[in-house]
């Protein structure tokens, strides 16, 4: 028993020294094919989280929308037609500033290191046309652009919710 | 506009955006750190992260602009201007 014990691997040894190499060859494909099944499924998993990312950004779109509609209503109600045609536009530059902001984070790590500003330029543009134009208010311009955080916030709040539906 | 109101507003404009500026940079810049190193070390938590990161982002840039706001209306409707 001992010879054989002692053989065994010095046989292997030499055979891998020697690069008589079957066993190695199919050892490397098969890491080789694991490899590319890992790879193949993470780039799945990757495509799931961006997927759920997506699905996150509809609900706040359209969480964020229900909210604009409400506020407007009660704009109209209880204000003005000039206060309502103000906050929906605030509203809508805030939708565009909030896709801005989460394509930003969407690429983050991905191919930016650094979050991008270029989001700055909804609120910035939407003050100058504000102050342009006689017909429209500006402080209801910006508690229509502000919407977006009620908005995220009834978003994170129903999560749960929302998980307990798809899962 | 007098002389003295137009500097006096084109002063705290600057100030207002220069200001109001660093404490949410230096939170955006540690909070996408964080994001990174979380996705990172968790790549199956990806999803959860970057949202998470979309509400702390929006409620932090909201502090620029509010300064930016705060700027473009002394600069372009300003109350003060008699």
């Amino acid at each position: 028993m001992e010879p054989l014990l002692a053989s065994s691997p010095v046989t292997s040894d030499a055979n891998s020294r020697n690069g008589d190499g079957d066993l190695c060859s199919s050892r490397e494909t098969s890491e080789r094919l694991k490899l590319s099944g890992d790879l193949d499924s993470s780039e799945n998993n990757s495509g799931d989280l961006s997927a759920e990312y997506v699905l996150l950004q509809l609900r706040i779109f359209r969480i964020n929308l229900v909210v604009t509609a409400f506020a407007a209503v009660v704009s109209i109600l209880f204000v003005d037609l000039n206060a309502a045609i103000s906050l929906l536009l605030g509203a809508c530059s805030g939708i565009i500033y909030l896709r801005l902001l989460a394509k930003n984070i969407g690429s983050l790590g991905k191919s930016s290191s650094s979050v991008g500003k270029v989001q700055l330029i909804v609120p910035a543009a939407l003050v100058l046309v504000v102050a342009k134009v006689p017909d429209l208010h500006l402080l209801p311009s910006l508690v229509g652009f502000l919407l977006y955080k009620p908005s995220l916030i009834i978003q994170f709040l129903l999560e749960p919710y929302a998980q307990k539906k798809s899962g | 506009m007098d002389s003295i109101t137009t500097a006096a507003s084109v002063i705290a404009a600057g100030l207002a955006v220069g200001l109001g500026a660093i404490g949410p940079g230096i939170g955006q810049g540690s909070a996408a750190q964080g994001a990174v190193e979380g996705i990172a070390r968790q790549p199956e938590a990806e999803g959860k992260i970057r949202g998470t990161l979309l509400l702390s982002f929006a409620f932090m840039e909201s502090l620029t602009i509010y300064g930016l706001v705060v700027a473009l209306v002394l600069l372009f409707a300003n109350p003060f201007a008699g």
